[in-house]
Parts: C-alpha cells; structure tokens; sequence
C-alpha cells in the first residue's frame, strides 16, 4: 500500500461516482473515460501490464469515444427526461447499492493470499502480451475463438441495425 | 494489506455501477453504467490473478473486455436505430413490445 493507491482508489470512485451522478451526459462520458485510464495504470500495477494498454486502447479510446459520438450525434446531453414512472427506484436505489457493497465487502474482508506477494509477481511474469498469450491461444482457445465469432456478428447486427430500410427513399 | 484493498475499491465501483443503472432513465447512461459494473469485476479478477499468481484470470478479465465492446456496439445501434423512430432514449419510452 504506498501513495500510487490511495490517490488512484480516491481519483476511481470520484470519477465513478461524476459517471453516474452527472446531469449532463457529456460530462459523465467524459469522467468515465477518465476513470478507464486510472483503471489501466492500477491494472499495470497489478502486474498485468498488457491488460492496462488493452484498457486505455480499448475502453477510454474507442468505447468511450463511440459512446461521446453516439450522444452529440443525438444532441441527446440532458440526463432526466419525462416523468418517472418508477419514482420509488430512485429512493431505494442507494440503499440497495449500499446493501451489495456491504454483501461483496463481508465475502471479500477476510481474503487471505494463497502465495507470498513475491512469489505471486514472479509467477505472473508481468502481465505482458508474451505470458498472456500462450494462456489465450492454448488454454482458452475456444473461448477466444467464440468471443472472436460474437464481436464479429455484433459488429454485422451493429451495421445491419442502423442501415436504412431497403427499397425505401429517406 | 493491498490486495483487500483493491477488493473493497473494485466492490464500491461496482456497486456505484449499480446504483446508476438503478437511477438512470437515459439508455445511453444506463450503458454507461453497465460499463463502469463490468470494470469493477476486472478490477476484481485481475486482484484475484495478483494474489494467485495465475495467468488464467487475466485471460477471463480479457474476454470481458472483448464483450463488453460487443454489447456497446449492438447497444449504441439500437439507441440510434430506436431513436430514429422515437425521438428519444429514455427507456421507458421503448414499450412498444410491452404484453
């Protein structure tokens, strides 16, 4: 436990917590995106150093970046819209959010490390694209290959959804 | 000890993720939301391969990152493509299949 921590843990639920209390949907995109980026270092300092690259590339550059083009394409920024049909959600809402941190804290507060921090770092051998990827293309072959065929067919449907109808003028 | 406080950071974001997917309306940050959920449980399995030494969680944390880019790539074309008709993305606009 050292600064690097405390200041990415306080710097990760603030930019959490602007993502969902925002008004403006642009600004809540924005904190989002910067929450990714400090997920990725606290990734790298996790010793998985080719997941923390994989995140600022993947999450704040392109999932982010859709989402930003997605709102102003809309003009769609205001948070509330209409009435509230469910006006009791909003109430209950902290308090259940509150409950499933306490439920996931109780599982998680007596965590005991099976290996010595050492002996856990070398066996990781940093994280990077080299150890990863004989893990992913031996052992989880066919996950990867089924995830590979899935992001392929949304990709398909994502165009497919947003094309005009055939036949028809716009 | 870091590694109980790195389950505890990854247990509040999640539950914040969920809190926001409770309380928005717009689909758009509802999205948002689920992204900041899933994250969460990254943090938490890449926690849990510090602590075994074992490539295999950082494997699984990798696939969620590959699904979540899949969900919001459908999600976003059906915010567009609803929107085109509605005018709209809040979700309780979109009960036009409602029983």
């Amino acid at each position: 436990m050292n600064l690097f921590d405390l200041v990415a843990g306080v710097v990760l639920l603030l930019t959490g917590f602007l993502a969902v209390q925002s008004k403006n949907a642009v600004h809540a995109a924005l904190s989002l995106a910067a929450n990714f980026i400090v997920m990725g270092t606290v990734f790298m300092r996790l010793e998985a150093r080719f997941l923390g690259w994989i995140e600022i590339i993947v999450y704040a550059g392109a999932i982010m970046v859709l989402f930003i083009f997605v709102i102003m394409l809309l003009y769609d920024a205001k948070a509330d819209l209409g009435v509230d049909p469910l006006p009791w959600l909003r109430l209950w809402a902290p308090g259940v959010a509150a409950l499933l941190f306490l439920g996931l804290a109780w599982a998680f507060f007596g965590f005991k490390a099976p290996l010595d921090m050492a002996t856990a770092k070398a066996a990781l051998f940093g994280g990077t694209a080299h150890a990863l990827g004989p893990v992913l293309w031996r052992d989880w072959l066919y996950a990867v290959l089924l995830v590979a065929a899935l992001l392929l067919v949304a990709t398909v449907a994502a165009v497919a959804l947003v094309k005009p109808e055939g036949g028809e003028e716009r | 000890m870091t590694y109980v406080y790195y389950l505890l950071l990854s247990a509040l974001l999640f539950a914040l993720g969920a809190y926001g997917a409770m309380r928005r309306r717009s689909v758009l940050l509802l999205l948002m939301s689920v992204e900041l959920m899933l994250n969460a449980a990254n943090l938490g399995l890449i926690t849990f391969a510090r602590a075994w030494g074992s490539l295999a969680a950082q494997g699984a944390a990798l696939l969620v990152v590959a699904l979540a880019a899949a969900e919001v790539a459908v999600g976003l074309a059906l915010v567009v493509a609803v929107f085109r008709v509605r005018e709209s993305t809040t979700v309780d606009d979109l009960s036009e299949l409602k029983g």
